[in-house]
């Protein structure tokens, strides 16, 4: 096992654990430990390692496959092995080296980079880490690749290793180094955390815990929850649930949850309150593969944590009131108790309910945790308002508050509708902003992109042009259909396809009276039961001949009317036609629709509701149809869309 | 009407009455004006600024300081920092949101619109907002929330857009700031989520309803110990605290009310005090024990107020810690803490 204990140059293997813990929480490539060689003075050599990069090839001894952390151990130990063999001579590669051994070319760049890095020595104020040691200070080195080579002598390595940031301060007797594949601008706060998870376990640990048996993935009656304590140390029940490259699937019993819970505070920093729930699921999804989550159905929890030793340190750290307070993760303040309270009404349903999310987060991957450790540390970090105050209420005489009595206020009958102005000021205040897009925009949203939704790209671009353009065009197609007020693509789709389907039934009546319109006599016909008809009863179209009112009246006007061209009158599209058009502070309207008793006066009361004063209208009413050409000026400040103005208009063009 | 609110009523030199022609919904607080904005279902609304005079206990109404405002306003909210001026300069900055963010600046005698930011890339569509907040540290930027389950971070001196996250699968209800870069959400689907501007591409769930998409509607962050926020549920009775450094459990739910509860506020001067309001018309100041630790019954109330009918509203400003305004069908009323 990757984990029995190692001493290599007298540097403890605990600090190898340290290094992965503090790279593996941020996420970089590679940590090294420069030591003060014993042989010379002041020279730093290599000290120790954990690689945490890309892996190219893998080659375990086991056949089970290890956690994250043990790889990564193992790894660093593969590749110092490596390096141990290249130094001795190429004469023992060929039978040297074990079958499982790694060989040359298996490692990708960064993984020579960091072999090499093996190889170098620094003597004081020299190279990155030896100016590090030298000035006592941290160096940050962004753009590693392209620095000068008297500031960091690997800066071609890294160009090949693609490293592009490296820091260095000095550690204990020595120099850390870490380095990452991004550029990462400097960040204290980073900094800080480093510091602080290295810290942490600069303690003796004991022996490390032997596992119980695996844990039976199915069995979710887990015994263990009872014991849940303070003491965190269940990790024998942790490491008993642990079934290593297994996806442990749960019904979501929140007591997995719990241990999840546990268990994530024993990973990387300790003592971090912080990271609970949401923290163990982006682990679970780092350790193991993603193929396990399946929709909201199962729940896949699995853990994986450092080191068995490791754990044994947590509970020192969490009751240590002697931390540094600036470490955000110990805000030991009053949490063992609080834990300890949620602990024991630990709401296993709400977690269990809540988890079916977490699928969502678990996409996050485990850099989340560390992010949220990030912001958490911005948070407290700069908050620098604790005021304590806590007398402030007293009750005055003067207070118009009363103190609480239990019972003291008589039951009443509530009103049906709870919360109803918050509601209605959060659900359908918002929709009666017309001409909105929200609803397609969220369903595009969650039909395109279920799972994208919570990935990494948070960005404007999500509402992409073409969805836009399509919800652009839905708001057009409903523009022009009239009588749709639903602002939803299914509505507007169906109320499209009815209008559709009367159009077609008229203008095929129409086509087939355009032959016989000089034959018989009409009856002359009301203008309110023809556009009655013609809005609500051509479904049940008639091509009768003596049911042509449209036709009808066209033709009894054209008695007055000497325009021939009239006789060939077919309506064009649609029964009415809004268009409003704004630049700045005027707006032009222009309407056509079936004329009626005080359309007019509807029209201007509803643009004097806009707060728009028309200063020209030039109406025409012909043949029952009113056309008109309105311009008006806002009145006000408050400027109403050209959405809402053609919705109003479309209403009043609309009523009979 | 029952003893306590006929009692409540009784002490009337304590808490100062505005009554106003319309229902009222949204109000901010900044200084010694007041903003209220009213609750008409109808396009035309209006938000009208007041001026509260401690020494009389009066509320005087300004005709010339108010507009009009397309359909209801969903917020309202003084800039931060105008709270720490010096009340010479009587300008101060006022956010509306409805359809747009829109910003006001609102002087001695007059109102006069600053800008209406509109992040619609067709003129005719938008995104409406169901909340905004300032942010205090930054008062710069404003963070706006909308139906379209988008964040938008605005820099209101350019009047650009910071950025737009996709914060949430649904609405989102509520946005609240806790420092000068990270703010919280709450959602239609059940969610509070703290989000991080400089790593826009992870969002932490620190909290979800515990019956699967319950929405949560508001969200407050204490701004004085800025570990906890509170947040409440749709046709819930229950204020749900929250300990951000613990996601998922809350720390504490405090369920008095009779009734679901609309409102929330901590106190802006100390640490484990919140105040919350809801449709049994009463108003309740609580005394969290730090750290937050529920007794078996749950923690109840330090102090309580009736009011005539359900309270919509709540506010306790910074500016006016021991005034606390509630908004309830028309009236605005400023109590006494």
């Amino acid at each position: 096992m990757a984990s029995a204990a190692q001493n290599q140059e007298g540097v403890p293997e605990i600090l190898r654990k340290q290094l992965a813990v503090a790279v593996r929480s941020i996420q970089w490539s590679y940590a090294i430990f420069w030591s003060l060689s014993a042989a010379q003075q002041g020279v730093l050599e290599w000290g120790d390692g954990y690689y945490n990069g890309d892996i190219k090839t893998r080659k375990t001894m086991q056949a089970m496959e290890l956690t994250p952390d043990k790889i990564g151990l193992q790894r660093s130990k593969q590749l110092r092995e490596l390096y141990e063999s290249l130094l001795k001579g190429e004469s023992e590669l060929a039978y040297k080296r074990p079958s499982a051994a790694l060989s040359p070319e298996d490692l990708t760049d960064a993984e020579w980079y960091y072999l090499v890095c093996m190889s170098f020595v620094f003597s004081s104020g020299q190279g990155l880490p030896g100016r590090a040691l030298a000035n006592s200070e941290t160096i940050w080195l962004c753009n590693a690749q392209c620095a000068d080579s008297k500031v960091f002598s690997r800066s071609l390595l890294a160009k090949s290793a693609s490293i592009q940031t490296v820091i260095c301060f000095p550690h204990l007797d020595g120099v850390i180094e870490l380095g990452v594949t991004e550029l990462v601008p400097e960040d204290p706060s980073l900094l800080q955390h480093i510091k602080a998870s290295l810290l942490d376990f600069s303690k003796p640990f004991c022996s490390e815990k032997s596992s119980s048996p695996p844990y039976d993935e199915d069995d979710d009656s887990d015994p263990l929850c009872a014991k849940v304590s303070h003491e965190i140390l269940d990790t024998v029940a942790l490491e008993s649930l642990y079934s290593p490259g297994e996806e442990n699937k749960f019904d979501g019993e929140g007591v997995y949850e719990l241990h999840g819970n546990i268990n994530e505070e024993l990973h990387l920093d300790s003592a971090d309150e912080c990271s609970k729930g949401c923290e163990h699921n982006h682990q679970t999804e780092e350790s193991f593969m993603v193929d396990g989550i399946n929709g909201a159905a199962s729940q896949v929890q699995s853990w994986h944590f450092v080191d068995d030793d490791l754990s044994n340190g947590i509970p020192d750290s969490m009751h240590s009131s002697d931390h540094k307070s600036e470490s955000l993760v110990n805000q030991a303040e009053g949490f063992p108790s609080s834990k300890d309270e949620n602990m024991s009404h630990i709401q296993l349903k709400e977690l269990q309910e809540g988890n079916h999310t977490k699928l969502s987060l678990l996409d996050l991957g485990i850099d989340d945790g560390a992010h949220y450790r990030k912001t958490l540390s911005a948070i407290f970090g700069s908050s620098n308002r604790l005021t304590e105050n806590p007398c402030f209420l007293s009750v005055e005489h003067k207070s118009s508050f009363v103190s609480w009595k239990k019972g003291g206020m008589v039951k009443r009958h509530w009103p049906g509708i709870q919360q109803n102005l918050l509601k209605k000021i959060l659900f359908s205040v918002p929709l009666m902003h017309g001409g909105c897009t929200h609803r397609s925009q969220k369903e595009i949203c969650r039909k395109y992109c279920p799972v994208t939704m919570e990935s990494d790209n948070f960005c404007e671009e999500h509402i992409s042009s073409d969805k836009r353009t399509e919800n652009e065009k839905f708001m057009v197609l409903r523009s022009m259909v009239p009588y749709i007020s639903e602002v939803d693509k299914a509505s507007i789709l169906s109320d499209t396809i009815k209008y559709l389907k009367k159009l077609e039934a008229r203008v095929e009546e129409l086509e087939s009276c355009m032959y016989s319109v000089d034959s018989e006599p009409r009856p002359k016909r009301n203008y309110t039961e023809m556009v009655e008809q013609t809005s609500d009863n051509y479904d049940n179209k008639k091509l009768d001949n003596h049911k042509k009112p449209w036709i009808n009246k066209r033709k009894a006007c054209d008695i007055d009317e000497t325009d021939p061209e009239l006789n060939k009158f077919v309506p064009k599209d649609g029964l009415a036609d809004v268009k409003v058009s704004i630049q700045e502070m005027d707006v032009l309207i222009e309407m056509r629709c079936p004329s009626r008793e005080y359309i007019l006066l509807d029209i201007m009361d509803a643009i004097n509701n806009l707060h728009l004063d028309a200063y020209s209208v030039v109406s025409s009413n012909l043949d029952g149809v009113l056309t008109l050409a309105l311009k008006s000026t806002f009145r006000g400040a408050a400027i109403a869309p050209a959405g809402i103005i053609e919705q109003a208009l479309w209403k009043i063009a609309g009523k009979c | 009407m029952e003893n306590s609110s006929q009692e409540s009523h009784l002490r009337s030199e304590n808490s100062v009455t505005h009554e106003s022609p319309y229902p009222l919904y949204a109000m901010a607080v900044c200084g010694q004006r007041i903003a209220v904005g009213s609750f008409i279902e109808d396009y035309t609304n209006r938000v009208d600024v007041v001026s509260f005079e401690p020494e009389s206990l009066s509320i005087k109404t300004h005709p010339s300081l108010s507009f009009d405002h397309p359909y209801p306003p969903t917020k309202l909210m003084f800039d931060p920092n105008s709270s720490s001026r010096k009340s010479s300069s009587n300008r101060h900055l006022l956010a509306s949101s409805g359809d747009f963010l829109r910003l006001w600046d609102v002087g001695d005698s007059s109102i006069e619109p600053v800008a209406v930011l509109n992040n619609s890339k067709s003129s005719e569509f938008c995104a409406p907002l169901t909340s905004f907040d300032w942010n205090e540290i930054e008062p710069k930027r404003i963070g706006t929330c909308s139906i379209d389950t988008t964040c938008t971070i605005w820099d209101i001196e350019k009047g650009v857009v910071e950025t737009q996250l996709i914060a949430h699968d649904k609405e989102v209800y509520d946005i609240c700031w806790g420092e000068a870069r990270v703010f919280a959400s709450v959602s239609a689907d059940g969610s509070v989520r703290i989000f991080d501007l400089r790593d826009k591409e992870h969002s932490t769930i620190i909290y979800e309803s515990p019956q699967p998409d319950t929405p949560l509607l508001r969200l407050a962050w204490n701004k004085q110990d800025l570990r906890y926020m509170a947040t409440i549920l749709m046709d819930s009775n229950k204020v749900v605290i929250l300990d951000i450094r613990s996601p998922t459990l809350p720390v504490a739910e405090l369920e008095r009310h009779r009734a679901c509860v609309n409102a929330i506020a901590w106190a802006p001067q100390s640490r484990r005090h919140i105040c919350s309001v809801g449709d049994d018309s009463q108003a309740f100041i609580w005394e969290l024990p730090l750290p937050p630790v529920a007794g078996p019954n749950g923690i109840d109330p330090m102090s309580m107020y009736s009011a005539g009918s359900e309270i919509n509203q709540l506010q306790w400003s910074p500016a006016q810690p021991d005034w606390l305004a509630i908004a309830f069908s028309n009236k605005m009323q400023l109590l006494k803490v």
